[in-house]
């Protein structure tokens, strides 16, 4: 009996954790790498390949934070506009000469406050949470305009180095965030505790609760990491274009939940992992890269990217059970 | 008064098997214009299954349903409607922010010429309708406001409205008081003198003997009998709701119980199904919960493990007094809850055995990181104990059978080596070996000296098992068995109404 057990293990381990759907976009990816390489020379260089990953940082990061949320059962639309008022604060802070370090520091901490808040106004108003953190989202949208009083901050050349610094002029900055925080986060819920937790809570709210999980304080927990690594987002962007603007961020919650069911996730929670999420985050960008190199007007790209998101989560969902 | 009457519905010879299980047996049945045909049984006798084929949820195997002269081999849903058999819910299928008037006639409202819903028409014909029912209701309220009786009469007024000929009420009392009982059961004979044919399903025994034409009993499937009006008496209807061979059934070892430990449950309330319930459960003693379904078990044991609020309600182990207010609290005094339902409320349906054998002991202990290794180990030595069968520990749960299903649910609670465990339905649905797996576990638990309680509507499991069984009726305690006092006859008396 034991060893049957064992040496099902590690076979049975990648397959069945969400893998299917990694092992998936893996092969989709590889394809379409292939058929660019192809198609223009200019696509498989190293510069193009960071390009792509530096393109795909903010999203990325914002869409762990998403993702967390999703895997709890939890849907926070509230990240865009989030972002655009830590990003106002940020600024301000620069722009008045504040440390580097402290503006981080400051900023992040703002951003983890907000979702702490969220998740309270979300969880104990027993809202649906796409309707509680769409009314959050128009919150923040206000709070994005009122603290800059409308206008975008300028943060007057400081605090490049934070967005654009390439390490031995090649590896940008924000690459080396995603992967940290896509790695910390995979391990985070994959090998804590508190991982397992919120994956319980979106599986089956009724038996986790009956199992003796807080409900309540895991979805809070939830909703501040989203809100905190949303912030941390921020800081990117500004030091990226050397200013604040209110009405930045605002296509990231819809795009990072896209990309999170490209992953594998469902969006009534308690399934697919950190990995998947990543691929998610990286065949987007992938496409929006091919388009342009292919010279397609943007306009159209809209739509080409719309329809990919669409197939790409009708394809992976294949072979699911589901009918209805 | 049956026999002058026009034949409404034949069953003929009706089956319906599920895997492992004959849920319906070659039943006859019929029901004329006028006539209250009561149909009663245990639960699992097929109640439920014959309601399904009725109103076309499911198809019999074999047989023929025959409905105002036509032959069917089967019904669905929308031809059930059109025929006239209508199904009364307590308080589903109906719009609570239109008024009373408009749901009964719904779908069907009077127009005037330019096409818009003629009101007065509607709420003239809605008063008339109330009126020749008996029903003392305004025509104007929003169904939102009524209570759950009141719901139910407008449903039986909607049904009337659209004439149908055939009505099948599945317990429609359960939760009413006793005023509220006989003015529905005063509205059903209503429907009957309009010469509509009811199909009444209920525990209680009191009102089957005041409404019935006839009574029908079903027993694991089969039809045992149908009785005429005032024909027969309630010991009779009894003993051929349970008349089955109960030597064949499992036999458990004996356990010494100590009663010089206890566990003392004080006046649990709550404000709807929960009255007053005080009771002691011994070291190593298995106490069965008997009664009928809706009697408040299953609520009182969720109050006890702090999963739903309670009024009030306190409990001494040992003589020490502890404080329940969550799950969570429940699981640090060592209790432990297997629910009845265990793919709504007991699984992560979408992980692994592993991840599910360890959910409440990884939730309950210190530290955050997670030690694969040992947690494996550990979860492996559950499995063998309990002989689950699985090809891997890293087997998604739900590709597993209700049986093994549910001896994962056990395994994550000895993980966490809980003191007191209480099994709500722990074999509903699950195939025989692992029914003698799960008995194994409780009297080996009863062994190492555990608090054993145990839910359960099938009679011979309780017989069986159970050291001491309490009855409950409507959310009270209405009777205690001692082991010699065990007995199907006891127990089913008790859950209905009786007294022995």
């Amino acid at each position: 009996m034991k060893k049957i057990i064992k040496q099902d293990n590690k076979i049975a381990k990648w397959m069945n954790k969400g893998n299917k759907s990694v092992m998936y976009l893996l092969v989709l990816i590889i394809f379409a790498m292939l058929i660019m390489s192809f198609l223009d020379s200019n696509f498989f260089t190293t510069r193009n390949l960071f390009n792509i990953l530096n393109q795909q940082a903010t999203l990325g990061i914002v869409a762990m934070g998403v993702a967390i949320a999703l895997i709890t059962g939890c849907i926070d639309l509230t990240v865009g506009n989030l972002l655009a008022s830590t990003a106002a604060i940020a600024a301000i802070l620069v722009s008045i000469g504040v440390n580097s370090v402290w503006v981080v520091l400051i900023t992040c901490l703002s951003g983890l406050v907000a979702g702490f808040i969220n998740g309270i106004i979300v969880v104990k108003s027993r809202i649906d949470t796409f309707i509680a953190t769409l009314g959050l989202m128009s919150v923040y949208q206000g709070i994005a305009l009122i603290i800059p009083g409308g206008n975008n901050i300028y943060l007057k050349s400081k605090f490049i180095n934070f967005g654009n610094y390439r390490i031995g002029g090649i590896v940008p900055l924000p690459v080396i965030y995603f992967i940290v925080i896509t790695i910390i986060v995979y391990l985070f819920m994959r090998y804590t505790k508190f991982g397992r937790k919120l994956y319980s809570i979106g599986g089956n709210p009724e038996a986790a609760y009956l199992a003796g999980i807080n409900l309540d304080l895991n979805r809070i927990s939830a909703y501040a990491i989203s809100g905190l690594l949303a912030s941390f987002t921020s800081l990117i962007v500004i030091s990226r274009i050397g200013q604040s603007q209110p009405a930045m961020g605002v296509s990231y919650p819809l795009e990072a939940i896209a990309a999170s069911v490209i992953g594998g996730l469902s969006l009534s929670g308690g399934r697919g992992s950190v990995p998947g999420v990543f691929l998610g985050v990286i065949l987007l960008g992938l496409i929006r890269n091919s388009l342009n190199i292919l010279r397609v007007p943007s306009f159209y790209q809209y739509v080409m990217l719309g329809v990919v998101i669409i197939i790409a989560v009708t394809l992976s969902n294949i072979g699911s059970s589901k009918k209805l | 008064m049956p026999a002058k009457n026009k034949i409404l519905l034949e069953v003929n010879k009706c089956s319906k098997s599920f895997p492992g299980v004959k849920a319906f047996n070659k039943v006859d049945f019929d029901l004329y214009a006028g006539e209250v045909h009561c149909v009663v049984g245990e639960n699992g006798a097929g109640k439920t299954t014959f309601i399904k084929m009725l109103s076309g949820a499911l198809q019999p195997d074999e047989g023929t349903i025959r409905v105002a002269g036509k032959e069917y081999s089967h019904l669905n849903p929308a031809l059930a409607h059109q025929l006239g058999i209508q199904t009364i819910y307590q308080e589903i299928s109906l719009a609570p922010d239109l008024t009373v008037a408009e749901n009964i006639f719904v779908g069907n409202w009077p127009v005037n010429r330019f096409g818009f819903v003629d009101y007065k028409k509607l709420f003239g014909e809605a008063k008339k309708l109330l009126d020749n029912l008996k029903i003392d209701l305004d025509v104007g309220v929003l169904v939102g406001a009524l209570n759950i009786p009141q719901k139910q009469s407008i449903q039986i007024a909607r049904a009337m409205a659209i004439e149908a000929k055939i009505f099948i009420l599945d317990e429609p009392t359960a939760s009413y008081s006793a005023n509220e009982i006989s003015n529905l059961l005063g509205l059903v004979k209503e429907c009957a003198e309009n010469g509509v044919g009811v199909i009444y399903i209920s525990h209680h025994l009191e009102e089957i003997f005041d409404i019935h034409d006839r009574i029908t009993v079903l027993r694991d499937g089969n039809k045992i009998a149908t009785h005429g009006k005032n024909e027969v008496s309630d010991e009779k209807i009894i003993s051929e709701m349970i008349g089955r061979d109960v030597s064949k059934f499992y036999t458990r070892k004996r356990v010494k119980i100590d009663y010089s430990k206890e566990i003392e449950f004080k006046n649990f309330s709550n404000d709807t199904a929960v009255k007053d319930v005080f009771f002691k459960v011994y070291k190593g003693e298995i106490l069965g919960f008997a009664g009928m379904v809706g009697s408040g078990r299953t609520e009182l044991f969720r109050l006890i493990f702090g999963a739903n609020n309670r009024v009030s309600g306190d409990i001494f182990i040992e003589g020490k007094k502890i404080n329940i207010n969550n799950p969570k609290q429940a699981i640090n005094e060592g209790l432990a809850l297997l629910t009845e339902d265990r793919q709504k409320t007991g699984l992560i349906l979408e992980h692994s055995v592993e991840w599910n054998v360890s959910l409440v002991h990884l939730n309950n202990s210190s530290g955050q990181f997670i030690n694969e290794g040992k947690e494996s180990k550990n979860v492996c030595h559950y499995i063998e104990e309990l002989d689950i069968k699985t090809p891997s520990i890293k087997q998604i749960i739900k590709n597993l059978s209700g049986g093994n299903q549910q001896k994962v649910v056990l395994a994550k609670w000895l993980y966490v080596n809980a003191n007191l465990i209480i099994f709500d339905e722990p074999t509903r649905g699950i195939d025989i070996g692992s029914k003698e797996e799960i008995y194994k576990s409780m009297v080996q638990l009863a062994m190492e000296g555990k608090y054993i309680l145990m839910i359960s509507s099938d009679m011979p499991e309780l017989v069986a098992i159970c050291d001491r069984v309490i009855i409950m009726r409507k959310g009270k305690i209405v009777g205690e068995l001692d082991r010699e006092q065990i007995c199907e006859e006891n127990i089913l008396t008790y859950s209905i109404g009786g007294t022995i």
